[in-house]
């Protein structure tokens, strides 16, 4: 006995379209990103900057949740590490930009590596709970050794990206792309699918002969690569690094809302809640002290009443009964 | 015609805490053979798969595959090495197509092969050809039906091409044409020389594929050779149905007695898989009634359905009003109190904290008397009245969980399966609770695996089989009628 | 002479602590749930009695009373708004409701916070202490009103207590906590009983909250670290335990103590996190967690 394929052709040419509706979301993105320095104020390509960096911080969070099925509470254990790195090394041996962001990669790595093969045997709210832990000893590590990192104050670092506005959009309007189609490539790559199973149903993954444990160390990596990659080019963008802008809990938590803002397993939607998150709260400043209630209260009624998030809604609305 | 031994199993042993689920199972496994693992709810045969499959590892015993020792291993190095399972229970990823689940199973474990290899996609094709999912590649798992589900999950396990097969309860929740195919195909896969180990609820079907089968009881082998034999075997028999089975003939309610609860074309789906079928029956007042049936057949899911846990379609009258919506807590108060088959105990509050909570909405007076009573009935509980629930031995936590839902003086007691796991002395001192019981005004339905447990006490009797009521009558006909051919 | 001030301070910071972390816990204990925007609600009863007591001059008991009222009141909204609307949406699947519920509760909590600088500013207040005065004990000279709050704290978790353990409305939270649906098979509404559960838990909180304002002050900037602390006790001490969490509480509230006096003020939260890293690693359902 076979099964019938009884869905009509228009149900397999919507499935395609559907497809391409996510490219022509991304074109259509991307073209109005490139434009945006022709006809926007300096002013808002930099809130705009800082929503891409942040962008980045949220896609390497979704890989992890939305496809490893780890929920990182503590993001910026990874993001401060590398950013950390970087600006000691170049305020203290003064070694190149891109160098510095290479030095700050890889120590997130390191890091991520050191955070994850001791959580991963830990299950349900405790993983969650080391994760965060994580990010309260680096809090207090940076405080402690306030000599080489400035402590609560932060620490500026002697080289920046650029004092141009512009060339400052573009290098992360870039950063933002490259990362994008590289953490989006992974998501639809055979690896992606071992991970997502690897989330979903790690017994029966196992049982298909897989090693999860193995691949959710690497996309713990991955992760922290991006992060911490992002993370330091952000202390270049501004020329500083301290604990409210890439340790902070609250910044980690910025980073999750954005996530799953913008939608849980699309990594695209990732950039989407992001640039929402940073764009809303800059451009409510006018309404003062309100501005952040009334971001978390749109974020509280996406949740609510959207969770599959603003991307997720965009495309798979119409398909599925 | 079965080749060489593919699979040696000896002195195989596991224990959960204090819970021995695996005591000391040996067997050999031979290509081209399907081996039948059959057991009552307990016996340890899920976890034996589970202990081989690499998902839980054994405190004692080896498991000989390919050359070597593979007890212990990890799961995926198992199922590299040519031993794979077909699980019961999986959660597809709803995004991705028939196609790319069994692509999936092709993939290599490696982290930097980032496409699949060019011939992979061929592949997959044939192989979810081979398990009739070829019209249904490209579609995603949620829109299809729940048989299709089942033979995705084997055409994730035969990409792996194994030599030795682990089927788990393949059968359950399809229906009896779909099993009929599904065995087909798994008789296919013997006749291509592999190794298949199956283990299944419903007996039958196990039966009617199977070419040598093994049962368990309490984690032990106690029968072992061709499927005849072993349904024939007298521990066998005596394991699922209890021993002989006796009845009267009795019945002191009258036939024009109203209805006390009323169960009409009642069904109930658990996503995709029909877990009752337009199942009917009637309990009169002061009634004492059984339902049989194997595990697996649906009984938990048809009480269920009557106490509110779980949503159905058809209709449930209680003293003849419709129950359908109400609140679990709200049809418990209206008199039908269920005593559950995991019994549901607050294990850390004591013996006379869970009787009182039964009793809370009583008046103190009532309620004192009351458990009088059933201390009365089960003396061994006024003994234990101070000590913890989860202290408790398998049988007297039964007795408590009875005893508390009796505190609610119910109009119906529903009793789901309170025989399962206790030891035959237990069962003596239950039987004798069940005849008191039946000695008050209380109507009882009471559902069994256990028929010499089930049929002194009615006055009628249903058979559930695979969601469908397949027989009803008194005890006495069953007897005669069903004696042989319920197994 | 110090020992004895260390021991008094400690315990009167380890009480309030307490009583903060019970409330925390017992949530998550009977319906399942990390209330993210914990702090948040213990701040809002805290500004809102010293508003009442201060701003509107209604006199400390009164602004006391409508401060714990407050914290009541958002504590059932923050049920019914929120975490019941996730619990029982059809479109979050089950495994993904608790951090539906935990991503929710931190947004309310951030509402709230912000809410309250709003109204408030961030500027700390101190509510007038309950008892003026100060007692002499043994030669260490503690303000009445640092008593008072220990025992008032003490007060109100005996009453809880009381209600756990004596009352049969308390043996249901307490048997729901064990097992939800054997409860409602008993004839029990789970619904009535969440409720009740919210009930209790706005209380503690807004008496946490009003006893802090009037012993350290308090300010709508504190809501993420009040959350964070209680949060770290009940982990310490046991998800879901509420003894756990007491021990637990004046363990971390007589090592943050003994830090501020002996070593630095400065390093005061770090033995406690030193704790929570290792109970973690090396036990992580905490001193007297069973889950």
């Amino acid at each position: 006995m076979t099964f019938e394929d009884k869905s009509p052709r228009s149900a397999r040419a919507m499935a395609r379209l559907l497809h391409s509706r996510l490219l022509w979301i991304c074109a259509v993105a991307v073209i109005a990103a490139l434009t945006l320095p022709l006809w926007v104020s300096a002013y808002l390509l930099g809130v705009l900057t800082a929503a891409y960096y942040f962008g980045i911080f949220a896609m390497s969070w979704d890989l992890l949740f939305g496809f490893a099925g780890e929920v990182n509470f503590g993001p910026t254990f990874l993001i401060g590490i590398g950013a950390y790195a970087a600006a000691i090394l170049n305020s203290r041996y003064g070694l190149s930009i891109p160098l510095c962001v290479l030095a700050g990669a890889a120590t997130a790595i390191v890091g991520g590596v050191l955070l994850a093969v001791p959580a991963l045997r830990l299950r349900g709210p405790y993983f969650g709970l080391v994760t965060l832990v994580a990010v309260l000893l680096l809090l207090n590590a940076v405080v402690i050794f306030a000599g080489v990192t400035g402590g609560e104050i932060g620490m500026t670092v002697p080289d920046v990206l650029s004092i141009d506005a512009t060339t400052n959009y573009w290098i992360a309007l870039a950063a933002l792309i490259i990362s994008a189609a590289i953490l989006f490539g992974l998501s639809r790559s055979t690896l992606g699918l071992i991970l997502q199973a690897s989330g979903q149903d790690p017994v029966g993954t196992q049982a298909l002969g897989f090693n999860i444990t193995k691949h959710k160390v690497a996309a713990f990596c991955t992760s922290a690569a991006f992060s911490g990659t992002a993370g330091a080019l952000l202390v270049f963008y501004m020329g500083t690094a301290s604990v409210d802008t890439v340790v902070d809990i609250a910044i980690g938590v910025q980073v999750i809302i954005a996530a799953v803002l913008g939608g849980r397993r699309t990594i695209l939607g990732a950039v989407l809640g992001a640039v929402f998150l940073i764009l809303a709260t800059e451009l409510l400043r006018p309404l003062g002290q309100l501005n952040t209630f009334v971001v978390a209260a749109v974020a509280l009624a996406v949740i609510l009443f959207f969770p599959e998030g603003l991307l997720g809604y965009a495309m798979h609305a119409g398909e599925r009964k | 015609m079965s080749g060489p031994v593919r699979l040696r199993i000896r002195g195989l042993a596991k224990r959960f805490g204090g819970l021995v689920a695996v005591k000391d199972i040996g067997f050999d496994l031979a290509a081209g053979e399907i081996l039948g693992l059959i057991g009552p709810n307990g016996s340890g045969k899920s976890t034996v798969m589970k202990l081989i499959m690499g998902v839980e590892r054994p405190d004692s015993g080896t498991i000989e595959f390919a050359g070597k020792d593979i007890a212990g291993w990890p799961a995926h190095r198992i199922a590299r090495a040519g031993l794979n399972m077909v699980f019961q229970h999986s959660r597809p990823l709803h995004r991705q197509t028939v196609l790319e689940h069994v692509k999936l199973a092709l993939l290599p474990d490696s982290l930097v092969r980032l496409a699949a290899a060019p011939h992979i996609e061929e592949r997959a094709r044939t192989i979810a050809a081979r398990v009739g999912l070829a019209d249904v590649a490209d579609r995603h798992p949620s829109t299809l039906p729940f048989a299709a589900l089942r033979r995705l999950e084997v055409a994730k396990a035969i990409a792996r091409d194994p030599q030795v097969m682990l089927i788990d309860e393949p059968f359950a929740g399809l229906t009896l044409a779909e099993i009929g195919d599904f065995s087909d195909l798994i008789r296919g896969f013997r006749d291509e020389g592999r190794a298949v180990l199956l283990v299944d609820h419903s007996v039958k079907s196990v039966a009617a594929l199977a070419d040598r089968t093994l049962a368990m009881y309490l984690g032990e082998k106690v029968a072992e050779g061709s499927t005849d034999e072993v349904m024939q075997n007298e521990t066998v028999r005596r394991v699922y149905l209890g021993g002989k089975i006796e009845a009267a003939e009795r019945s002191h309610v009258p036939a024009e007695t109203p209805a006390l609860l009323e169960v009409e074309d009642l069904s109930v789906l658990y996503g995709k898989a029909q877990a009752l079928d337009r199942v009917g029956c009637v309990v009169r007042e002061g009634e004492f009634i059984s339902i049989v049936g194997l595990n697996g057949a649906g009984k938990t899911t048809l009480f269920n359905a009557i106490s509110g846990l779980v949503p159905y379609s058809g209709a449930v009258r209680f003293e003849g009003h419709d129950i359908n919506g109400r609140t679990v807590g709200a049809i418990a108060r209206g008199g039908v109190v269920q005593c559950p088959e995991s019994r549901e105990l607050f294990t850390h509050m004591s013996v006379r904290e869970n009787l009182d909570l039964g009793g809370q909405h009583l008046p103190p007076a009532a309620r004192a008397t009351h458990l009088e009573w059933l201390f009365d009935l089960f003396p061994i509980l006024r003994q234990r009245q101070s000590q913890h629930a989860r202290t408790l031995s398998g049988g007297e936590q039964q007795m408590l969980a009875i005893a508390r839902s009796m505190m609610m003086q119910p109009k119906l007691l529903i009793l789901d399966e309170p025989t399962l796991g206790l030891a035959p002395v237990i069962l003596e001192q239950l039987s004798k609770a069940m005849d008191r019981l039946r000695s008050t005004s209380i109507t009882v339905l009471l559902g069994e695996q256990n028929v010499t447990f089930a049929l002194p006490h009615a006055d009628r009797v249903y058979v559930l089989d695979h969601g469908r009521i397949t027989w009803e009558g008194a005890p006495g006909r069953f007897a005669r009628e069903m004696g042989t051919g319920y197994l | 002479m110090l020992t004895l001030q260390i021991l008094i301070d400690g315990f009167a910071i380890s009480s309030l602590y307490g009583l903060a972390a019970v409330g925390f816990t017992l949530i998550f204990g009977v319906s399942g749930v990390l209330n993210l925007s914990h702090g948040g609600i213990m701040v809002v009863a805290a500004l809102v009695g010293w508003a009442t007591a201060a701003e509107y001059g209604f006199g400390s008991y009164l602004g006391a009373a409508v401060g714990v009222l407050a914290g009541l009141g958002l504590a059932l909204v923050t049920y019914f708004v929120v975490v019941r609307q996730i619990q029982n949406s059809r479109a979050i699947p089950k495994e993904e409701t608790e951090i539906f519920v935990l991503t929710g509760t931190l947004l309310w909590g951030i509402m709230i916070q912000e809410g309250m600088a709003y109204l408030f500013s961030d500027n700390p207040i101190t509510m007038r202490p309950l008892i003026a005065g100060v007692v002499n004990i043994f030669g260490v000279r503690t303000p009445a009103n640092e008593i008072l709050i220990a025992v008032l704290c003490w007060v109100v978790i005996g009453l809880l207590w009381l209600l756990v353990n004596r009352t049969g409305a308390g043996k249901a939270l307490l048997a729901a906590s064990m097992n939800p649906r054997g409860l409602s098979l008993l004839g029990f509404e789970l619904s009535r009983i969440y409720l009740l559960v919210w009930v209790i838990y706005g209380v503690l909180a807004g008496v946490a909250g009003v006893l802090l304002a009037t012993f350290l002050g308090v300010s709508s900037a504190n809501a993420g670290q009040l959350t964070a602390s209680a949060f770290s006790i009940v982990v310490l001490g046991g998800l879901g335990s509420v003894s756990g969490s007491l021990v637990a509480a004046y363990l971390v509230g007589y090592l943050e103590t003994v830090t501020a006096y002996l070593i630095a003020p400065t390093l005061r939260p770090i033995p406690a996190l030193v704790l929570l890293v290792l109970a973690v690693y090396v036990r992580p359902q905490g001193l007297l967690g069973r889950r």
